[in-house]
């Protein structure tokens, strides 16, 4: 790669020995067309092949490095066995995964390179926030069968200036999270009389939104409660000395976080040493993920938390060897990430055998509403609601955490019916619907 | 304070009056160039090249017009992404708000830069050397934290949603992947043809001798501040354009696009392509564009293989590469000539 | 904007206490980072960029330190001393080179390593985010001091950085290597026609700079999370207190770090949406009214 860029230009300063002082332009024009040839040569698009390519730009670098590698490994784990299978339609599964960098206009880029160069034929998003949000404006744009697997933001798929017919999320959201742990919430409030609270949440659209929603719910099912410190670090931010001590001063009865990974273990050790938890009550709903459960070497009994992955919830055998197979093969446990992915892996699997096709189109067609047999599901599946294309159903709960394993001895399950009310409620307010 | 290396950047020559055939044969380079880019939708049918293209021609103007103030005025920017962040906000909020057409959207982004890069170069261009890069930085920051704070207006972190219509004007479809193109490599011409024009002129040769020697400048009477400030001006207004062409091409502005990562990749290309040459920039974004996208590809390993190329560059060639072709090619004109 | 928060926590004392305390911890290690900037600065004449990384190298050194031998102690050696290991072989093997060059190519080669020394990381370590975990001397209840709360590791932590910058002041004002390397600063020729030896002074300079750095990511392991690329955010907000303090001033760096970290802790009461933006607000305040920085030496 080097040693041919290097020669370029010395091959162009040949082409010019007859030129006088206009050099600059010269060389850049022919260095322009010879640019072009070069370059030309591996972007010529293939035609449709036995296989068919599964693109996927995610984030593989930086500080979210394990978004990317656990989705991945998720998606390898389920793809092999589609293919053990037969593949999709018959078509053997062939995974090209890439870094944007968390870039979204790399993240722009690489997808619309997945499919134009590399001849993906459908793209899963592995990407989050921004980044996702430019996937989705590509497969608006191109066309493309896209699913998004990482990106909770809920206006993504809930507004409705988003809504394209090849674009499907199965993640879980953060309103889905929120009605879930209002209700869990305002049932310990009340029991124990909590009645003041305090928020600190990453200031991003996500930590935003989540903590506004779980605040109307803990309202809407115990009304005497009030908010008396907001707190927004900035994400990635490495120290929250200044908003621990802030939250110690209001001294509230409970704190609600939406701080999440590393952030979130962060935050417990520098609350840890001014003996926060035992102060008051704390909803972490991003605790009960093995990556912030088994780093935290000081983990205080007691965090309420909403399920992200564990193998024990739901209960079931399913759940439990999925948990077993990912862990036996990468050394390490899934992530939140991992079950979404493997699961949106399910549902293309599972359409394209409905369909007996692997084209866009018709794969789109039978999604939309699709249920399918999943070990994530609150019932044992799972749905891609029709109406926004965006998952349901899956299994959601809250519990409280334990320094050791399994973690959250006992989740109390998520009601959908009581969900899917107040999410269309929420939906109207905000001028969704 | 380490010295700029003086003698070793564009043009240290007394300006001479420019015959005004040398702008005729800019003209017809930039037409020849232009027809050139046009052509090559017809000769390959690749896509993505015409996506290599249209970043090329949005990194390229970004990168050229930093040349502006790195290479020919000695104004080391660290806070140019920010015009390019403005350029891609201003035009996506006023063609997703404002209802105008797309020549309106451009006119208005380029005014509300221009007032921009006013208020922040009177403060900025006081400033030397290290310091001036530091407060383009710290400015750059400042506008960053605005754009996620000031969510109702920008979407905070989640950028401008719901993709950036592209109305029809003057028989132009935006929508259609090949006039986007077409498009983007003609704001990329003109926009370098401009820019050649105000390097050429004497104006231009008035930077170039504030960069060699700003006090000796002021003593013939020259206006250092307001001649500074004029180039910061119109360094950014170039910028602001390669940032309408990024928001076009993803259809929506990111906050990325004003973090202080693009600026550092501007001055990267610059490096990488070198800075005594005009087209030294356009050359740097072409290369960062093949490694970035190459080394995506291949590896996972990104910054392993993008450090050592930066490595190769900086401590082995030891000048960007525009300017190692040059050298080596007076080199060999010497020795061509001795012979004969 | 909440200034009734703010204005109701200045009258109390138990309050400015506690988030006086608070922007001390912020700024101490804050200052640990940007004091070896400053001295790297002002000897080498190098803006370190790669510097945020040998903050990162110390955390995760003292990571293993601590995985090793269970003694927080043996990990802070570890972060300092593997910092300013990889910091000499740095120096002495690329930096070395670009003395003296234009300062873009410096911070192109410096940039080059905030890459390859994230990756290097990454492959290492790993790319998940790690917790070392508090030693367990300090998980103990926080002090109660006027009212406001001080834990006691919080303590440790400003000690150790308040005893460098004394140990730095007296060493560079006192020693004979201190009146060397201010010398060096100064006229590193005249330097060497003395016949001291420039390279063995800006390797130590270096080393030393790293390993403030390092001492830096060693303490705040305990409670920071480490991820690659960590480094960054701290280099950044490093850069601000350098440049606010004046680049090449240790006083500078100090007062710079603790007036970044009380902005950090009033100005989440305050402003608890804009609390970065302030950062940078001031670092322009300062600059246009100083460009040199509050104690840097003017441009002549």
């Amino acid at each position: 790669m080097i040693s041919e860029r290097g020669r370029v230009p010395v091959e162009e300063g040949k082409m010019t020995k007859t030129g006088k002082p206009g050099i600059n332009r010269r060389t850049t024009l022919a260095l322009m067309g010879a640019g072009a040839f070069t370059v030309a040569s591996p972007w010529v698009a293939r035609a449709q092949a036995k296989t068919i390519k599964i693109g996927m730009p995610t984030i593989l670098s930086g500080r979210v490095a394990q978004l990317g590698t656990s989705s991945r490994n998720a998606v390898m784990l389920e793809v092999e066995k589609v293919n053990a299978a037969g593949g999709l339609a018959g078509r053997q599964i062939e995974m090209v995964v890439r870094d944007s960098k968390g870039q979204p206009q790399e993240a722009a880029r690489i997808a619309r390179e997945l499919v134009n160069t590399d001849g993906c034929e459908i793209i899963l998003d592995g990407e989050a926030s921004s980044g996702s949000f430019a996937v989705h404006e590509v497969a608006r744009d191109i066309g493309v069968l896209c699913i998004h697997t990482c990106s909770e933001a809920s206006s993504l798929t809930a507004d409705p200036k988003q809504h394209i017919p090849n674009a499907f999320r199965c993640v879980r959201q953060g309103i889905h999270d929120s009605i879930a742990g209002g209700s869990y919430a305002a049932n310990i409030a009340k029991a124990k009389g909590l009645k003041k609270w305090a928020t600190c949440s990453p200031d991003y659209a996500y930590g935003r939104d989540t903590t506004a929603e779980f605040v109307t719910y803990l309202k809407h099912f115990a009304p005497d409660v009030e908010i008396i410190s907001e707190n927004w670090p900035k994400l990635f931010q490495p120290d929250y000395t200044e908003t621990v001590t802030k939250i110690l001063q209001a001294k509230p009865q409970a704190l609600y976080s939406a701080l999440w990974g590393g952030d979130l273990t962060s935050y417990i050790d520098q609350a840890n040493i001014y003996a926060m938890f035992t102060q008051m009550e704390v909803f972490a709903v991003n605790m009960a993920d093995y990556t912030a459960l088994t780093v935290v070497k000081n983990l205080p009994k007691g965090i309420h938390s909403g399920n992200r992955y564990i193998k024990t919830y739901p209960a079931t055998a399913e759940n439990a060897a999925w948990g077993d197979a990912y862990k036996a093969k990468y050394k390490e446990y899934p992530t939140n990430w991992s079950w979404q992915n493997a699961t949106a892996v399910m549902f293309l699997s599972e359409a394209a055998k409905k369909a007996n096709s692997t084209d866009g189109k018709k794969l789109a067609e039978v999604l939309t509403g699709l249920t399918i047999k999943c070990p994530f599901g609150a019932d044992g599946t799972v749905t891609m609601r029709g109406e926004d294309r965006t998952l349901v159903g899956y299994a959601i709960g809250w519990g409280t955490t334990i320094p050791n394993e399994p973690y959250v001895p006992e989740v109390k399950s998520g009601d959908w019916k009581q969900i899917f009310a107040l999410e269309a409620e929420w939906k109207k307010s905000k001028g969704y619907t | 304070m380490s010295e700029l290396n003086v003698e070793n950047r564009a043009g240290a020559v007394p300006y001479v009056a420019r015959p005004r055939r040398a702008a005729a044969i800019d003209v017809v380079a930039a037409v020849v160039a232009f027809a050139i880019l046009a052509a090559l939708p017809f000769l390959f049918d690749s896509k993505a090249l015409l996506d290599f293209v249209i970043r090329c021609a949005a990194f390229g103007l970004f990168a050229t017009s930093l040349n502006l103030l790195v290479g020919y005025t000695g104004l080391i920017s660290f806070g140019h992404g920010m015009f390019f962040g403005l350029g891609a906000y201003g035009f996506g909020l006023l063609m997703q708000r404002a209802n105008v057409s797309i020549p309106v959207a451009m006119v208005c982004t380029l005014a509300i830069t221009a007032v921009a890069a006013v208020v922040i170069g009177a403060i900025c261009v006081r400033l030397k050397e290290i310091y001036f890069a530091f407060v383009t930085l710290a400015f750059q920051m400042l506008i960053h934290s605005v754009i996620l704070s000031w969510q109702s207006l920008t979407g905070g972190d989640q950028g401008l949603r719901g993709g950036i219509k592209r109305p029809v004007f003057w028989g132009i479809d935006l929508t259609n992947h090949v006039q986007l193109y077409i498009f983007s490599c003609a704001l990329l011409v003109i926009g370098l043809l401009l820019m050649r024009q105000i390097a050429q002129s004497p104006f231009g040769y008035t930077l170039r001798m504030i960069r060699d020697n700003a006090t000796r400048a002021s003593f013939i009477g020259i206006n250092v501040w307001r001649a500074k400030l004029t180039v910061f001006v119109l360094a950014a207004l170039f910028a602001s354009a390669g940032g309408m062409i990024m928001s076009l091409f993803v259809s929506g502005a990111y906050p990325e696009f004003a973090y202080w990562t693009i600026s550092g990749e501007g001055i990267f290309i610059n490096m990488l392509g070198g800075v005594t040459t005009f087209l030294g920039p356009m050359v740097g974004t072409v290369i960062l564009l093949i490694l970035n996208d190459t080394a995506t590809r291949l590896t996972e390993h990104y910054g392993l293989v993008l450090g050592i190329v930066i490595l190769f560059f900086a401590l082995g060639l030891r000048k960007g590469l525009m300017d190692f072709a040059v050298d080596w090619y007076r080199a060999w004109r010497d020795k061509a000539k001795e012979q004969s | 904007m909440d200034l009734d928060a703010l204005i109701g926590c200045l009258g109390s004392s138990a309050c400015v206490v506690t988030q006086t305390t608070s922007g001390l911890i912020i700024g101490m290690l804050l200052f640990l980072v940007a004091v070896g900037l400053t001295l790297i600065f002002g000897v080498l004449k190098i803006v370190n960029f790669s510097h945020g990384a040998f903050y990162m190298f110390g955390a995760y050194f003292a990571l293993t330190g601590y995985q090793l031998t269970g003694s927080f102690v043996v990990a802070l050696l570890f972060g300092a001393i593997g910092a300013a290991l990889i910091g000499l072989i740095f120096e002495r093997v690329f930096i070395s080179r670009v003395y003296g060059r234009d300062v873009l190519m410096q911070l192109l080669v410096c940039y080059a390593f905030v890459l390859i020394f994230d990756d290097t990381v990454k492959l290492i370590w790993g790319a998940e985010f790690k917790s070392m975990g508090m030693p367990e001397a300090f998980q103990v209840p926080p002090w109660f001091i006027a009212g406001g709360v001080v834990p006691p590791f919080y303590i440790l932590l400003i000690s150790v950085a308040l005893a460098v910058a004394a140990l730095l002041g007296i060493g560079l004002a006192r020693s004979r290597l201190g009146k060397v390397i201010r010398a060096a600063a100064h006229n590193p020729d005249m330097v060497s026609a003395l016949g001291i030896n420039t390279a063995l002074i800006y390797g130590s300079v270096f080393a030393l700079g790293c390993a403030l750095a390092g001492l830096a990511g060693a303490l705040a392991a305990p409670v920071r999370s480490m991820t690659p690329g960590m480094g960054f955010s701290v280099l950044i907000e490093s850069f601000i207190v350098t440049v606010i303090g004046g680049m090449g001033s240790i006083l500078g760096a100090l007062i710079g770090a603790l007036l970044i970290g009380l902005i950090r802790s009033f100005g989440s009461l305050g402003f608890p949406l804009f609390t970065d933006g302030l950062m940078y607000l001031f670092m322009v305040i300062v600059l246009v009214a100083r460009p040199t920085g509050l104690f840097g030496k003017d441009v002549a």
